[in-house]
């Protein structure tokens, strides 16, 4: 017996990091999930490796296109029949300034990447979630969302973002059994982060490792998170234990936010 | 939870001591705990109380009770030496109890009513973190969860011991995570927001008079319109997050202030 026995959940950015731990949590819980990526040959690796069988599915897509949002949401109903949980997990930074220098390129490919990707997926899941009166939205948000850092004001007002658009929706559809929550990770070393990490830690004036230290530095535990971390806490929000937790931005920062 | 389908192992071998743990949310840990296979040490005032909750518990060797005022400071340090010595270990620290008895606005607020409550939810907090710390810090190994409120990040009229108890145990969770943070012992606050608790009917009518609200069904009503859900919170849905704390799997989340209330509280 799983705590997530007959769920569907649709999990965006599934294919590595903390998306993918996330998936195999719901995996171990008794769920059957939709991973979504751009690469349908990096997924194909990252869909060995849950040894789900049919229990798993991957849709292709990029999540900064609306349409792939949206067909990767009703690709979940239409596979598996509905969709229960939504994680909107996907997400980043590039071309990281100080906001005097900032493109609005940059500003533009995070809030796409973060925030409409969230918005239109959640959107798109509380459509099918509202008649059926039962449903579990997280976003993927970070420390970010709560406190600020020089450098990085993209990922930062981007993340802030989502926190807004968790609040209001929590409001909307509290009754109707349908909860909104947040993830805060702290920094965590994903494929992301060692990717975009080394540009971010430039604008920041840092080392990549400078900037990897830095975050241990402010947490309490002195060391980074771990994506096990997150999909931890996903597993309890996405329970029926988790009716009750709603418009949360839930600290998974090994005591680095101090809210 | 015992004896449901729920039953695991998350806790296997675990040592834990709860405060205020006969009824309503410590019991809900308590049931939780056990289930998940710790051994549970509860607290309560009522010796009688106490012998009933064990047999409901049904813990067998697992459970045991400890009496005794946690508003006491040999109350709480008494508890926790008396967990140590009969399991041999502390690992998981639950600091649960509390509550308000004649509460009052400010202008009207007692020296006995406040100091009741600094004891009871302030100090009470206090005492057995630290005799807790004291023995985990040399073990490396450690969980405290401390029972807050939503009321430790808001504030309302007619509470104002409360609130300010409660956002005190959350400045002494914050800074004690950061002390111990690289010692594997996570410090967290649970906030849940209303629940129906045993301590909520006794002492409800007569804070909804002294928070103006009349009645005690308008006293939960309040609290249920300000949430999205629009009803109160319950004990299972506090006790499964003091299970993912308290289990090995969360040595990456401590200083949380980990809201448990409907979607009341904006941040």
């Amino acid at each position: 017996m799983g705590a997530l026995d007959g769920r569907v959940a649709c999990v965006t950015g599934g294919t590595r990091g903390i998306g993918l731990a996330i998936a195999k949590a719901f995996l171990d819980e008794g769920a059957k999930v939709v991973i979504n990526g751009r690469d349908p040959v990096k997924a194909a690796a990252s869909i060995a490796s849950l040894n789900a069988g049919d229990n798993v599915h991957f849709i292709a897509g990029d999540v900064k296109q609306r349409e792939d949002c949206e067909a990767i949401v009703n690709g979940t109903v239409g596979h598996f029949g509905r969709i229960d949980i939504l994680v909107a997990n996907a997400g980043g930074g590039s071309n990281h300034a100080p906001v005097a220098q900032l493109t609005d390129e940059s500003m533009q490919d995070a809030l796409v990447w973060n925030f409409w990707h969230t918005f239109w997926t959640m959107r798109c899941a509380l459509n099918h979630m509202i008649p059926q009166g039962w449903g579990r939205i997280m976003s993927v948000s970070s420390v970010e969302g709560k406190v600020g850092k020089p450098g990085i004001a993209t990922y930062v007002a981007s993340k802030h973002a989502i926190n807004g658009l968790t609040k209001s929706a929590a409001r909307e559809v509290g009754t109707l059994g349908i909860t909104v929550n947040a993830l805060c990770p702290g920094a965590i070393e994903t494929d992301v982060m060692m990717a975009e990490g080394p540009g971010a830690a430039e604008s920041m004036g840092l080392t990549y490792q400078g900037l990897l230290d830095m975050f241990a530095q402010e947490s309490a535990i002195k060391r980074l998170n771990e994506a096990e971390d997150v999909a931890m806490v996903a597993v309890l929000l996405a329970s029926d234990a988790g009716a009750g937790i709603t418009g949360s931005m839930i600290s998974i920062d090994g005591g680095t936010s101090p809210y | 939870m015992q004896g449901d389908t729920n039953m695991g192992n998350k806790l296997e071998g675990k040592v834990a001591c709860i405060t205020g743990g006969t009824r309503s949310i410590g019991r809900a840990m308590a049931d939780a705990f056990l289930a998940e296979g710790a051994s549970v040490v509860v607290n309560g005032r009522d010796a009688a109380k106490g012998q009933q909750c064990l047999t409901e518990m049904n813990g067998g060797d697992r459970a045991a009770f400890f009496a005794g005022d946690a508003s006491k400071q040999s109350t709480v340090e008494g508890l926790i030496d008396f967990t140590i010595e009969k399991y041999g270990k502390l690992d998981i620290c639950c600091l649960n109890s509390g509550g308000v008895l004649n509460t009052a606005p400010v202008a009207a607020m007692t020296d006995e009513e406040w100091l009741l409550e600094i004891d009871w939810n302030l100090n009470h907090v206090f005492w057995g973190m630290r005799r807790a710390l004291q023995h985990m810090i040399p073990r490396e190994a450690g969980r405290i969860i401390v029972t807050s409120s939503v009321e430790g990040k808001l504030g309302k009229p007619g509470i104002p011991g409360y609130a300010t108890t409660k956002h005190a145990v959350n400045g002494l969770v914050k800074a004690a995570a950061q002390e111990v943070g690289t010692l594997g012992i996570t410090v967290n606050s649970i906030l849940p927001g209303i629940i129906e608790t045993d301590i909520v009917r006794e002492t409800g009518p007569d804070s909804a008079i002294a928070m103006g609200v009349g009645t005690y069904d308008a006293l939960i009503d309040m609290f249920c319109q300000e949430s999205s859900i629009k009803r109160p919170n319950k004990v299972e849905e506090v006790a499964a997050v003091a299970v993912m704390l308290a289990s090995d799997a969360a040595r990456n989340i401590t200083g949380c202030m980990f809201p448990v209330d409907g979607g009341t509280m904006p941040y």
